[in-house]
């Protein structure tokens, strides 16, 4: 196998036996998972089985108390790793979006480049206003958070992720705070991004989502991983009954 | 009334020389606040446990006591322990860090009231802590602060009026005197009353102006309300 090749087969994100327990509730008891490149995951699964738990051992957000994950070649749960250099190639958007509130759109992107990244303003403005083209927002550079819709939220918090170049996307329901009709443009924006080949670990309840646009589903329930496949068999032909009974 | 405008002429340039002193010790007494309760507030709120406990004590002594009682000990009672301050020296320090724990107290209570997602969301694009307490959380929480801030300057300019009684001539320590001078008690300590009314007054409304200014909408307004 040449050097390339191995790089294409390593997987760009690598849990391995994640342990994690809030005080004496065990959230995570054993779950082990692997991303390759361009890859798009979704997990389900009922609420409180540690689907956004394990997401966010994977920027760290959550520290496991056993078990490791490597991101591509570097073992993040190894002692004396920066935890900042970590979260700067993994992309994060949040139920709750966290759009920076005293900061207008452009600017939300724009922040993580110049104080992260270093990059100098002007470059970084012009890049922000690329991402929120990405995103369909351009024309609301300029707005605050709370002058936008909770879509067009959503929407910029992609952008602000994005525009730091991440290696992986995570998407913690993304579409959950919002209102039925505004769940198609995020989704959209998401799907986009699928074809673009960006490797994405997304935690929804958007069965048509996973469907259509996941690689693998994975079904999670009490901290384990139940059952994993492809759409079509997770959900047409699922082999563990529990997985049948939550469609 | 002819006899009054002599007798504001005659009172009045005393009155401006204190006012002048007045506004300099509300000056740097809030500015040494800010210098004071800038750090403080944000060790209240990030710092380890003990820094908590230590910064605690501080806000405690200075909002628990009378000012009075603090700036007796500052002019006359630090001197017996070797420590002594001109009149000036002990009024700015002793009103600073008074106001130094209160703004302490009004920021720690900003800081805590942005919420938890923002820190979140910036350390999720790799800011470090304290990256993120300066770039996002500090500049919410000063605006938070500012109407509260408005109230501790609007304060500070009256709380001055303590200072006369370590000697210090300024628009209180001025009334005093002329009001012996002249044996009109209720007339000068009236006009000094409308001397401060004025003061305030333009103090709230350059903060008004200031607040309006840095307000953004959804931190400091309601979108729905309109513009600043």
């Amino acid at each position: 196998m040449t050097n390339s090749e191995a790089a294409k087969t390593q997987p760009i994100v690598r849990l391995e036996d994640i342990y994690k327990a809030f005080g004496v509730t065990e959230v995570l008891k054993g779950v082990s998972l692997s991303l390759m490149p361009q890859e798009v995951v979704v997990l389900v699964g009922p609420s409180g089985t540690g689907k956004s738990t394990l997401l966010r051992c994977v920027n760290l957000l959550s520290r496991p108390d056993k078990g490791r994950i490597w991101l591509e070649e570097l073992e993040i749960t190894a002692p004396g790793v920066n935890e900042d250099k970590v979260r700067q190639r993994v992309g994060m958007v949040f139920q709750e979006f966290n759009l920076f509130t005293h900061l207008t759109a452009l600017e939300n992107v724009m922040i993580g480049m110049t104080k992260v990244l270093k990059m100098d303003k002007r470059a970084a403005h012009a890049k922000a206003l690329e991402e929120l083209e990405r995103v369909g927002l351009a024309n609301r550079a300029d707005h605050y958070p709370a002058q936008l819709s909770g879509g067009q939220k959503q929407r910029v918090a992609i952008a602000r992720a994005l525009g730091m170049d991440p290696h992986v996307m995570l998407f913690d329901e993304p579409t959950s705070a919002l209102d039925p009709e505004l769940t198609g443009e995020v989704l959209a924006v998401m799907q986009k991004l699928a074809f673009e080949g960006m490797t994405m670990m997304v935690v929804s309840h958007e069965m048509g989502f996973a469907r259509e646009v996941a690689d693998r589903v994975v079904f999670m329930e009490g901290g384990y991983i139940v059952e994993a496949g492809p759409p079509e068999q997770m959900f047409d032909h699922p082999q563990v009954d529990r997985t049948r009974v939550s469609q | 009334m002819n006899d009054f405008l002599m007798f504001l002429q005659d009172v009045i340039p005393s009155l401006l020389k204190g006012t002048v002193i007045t506004l300099e010790i509300a000056g740097v007494s809030l500015l040494l606040g800010v210098v004071v309760g800038l750090p403080v507030g944000l060790g209240r709120v990030y710092g380890p446990t003990w820094l908590k406990r230590v910064l605690g004590i501080y806000t405690t002594f200075f909002q628990g006591t009378p000012l009075l009682i603090q700036l007796f000990f500052v002019y006359y009672g630090l001197p017996a322990a070797g420590i002594t301050f001109d009149r000036f020296t002990a009024a700015f320090l002793t009103l600073g860090l008074n106001s130094g724990a209160y703004q302490a107290e009004y920021l720690r209570g900003a800081l805590q009231s942005v919420s938890e997602g923002q820190m979140t969301a910036a350390r999720a694009i790799g800011m470090s802590k304290w990256q993120a307490i300066r770039a996002i959380i500090l500049p919410q929480a000063l605006r938070l602060v500012l109407p509260a801030w408005s109230n501790e300057a609007i304060s500070m300019l009256k709380y001055t009026a303590v200072v006369y009684l370590i000697a210090v001539p300024d628009l209180m320590g001025q009334a005093k005197i002329l009001s012996s001078k002249y044996f009109a008690p209720i007339q000068i300590y009236l006009i000094v009353a409308v001397f401060y009314l004025v003061l305030v007054g333009i103090t709230y409304f350059v903060l008004r102006a200031v607040e309006k200014r840095a307000g953004i909408p959804g931190l400091t307004y309601s979108p729905e309300h309109g513009g600043a």
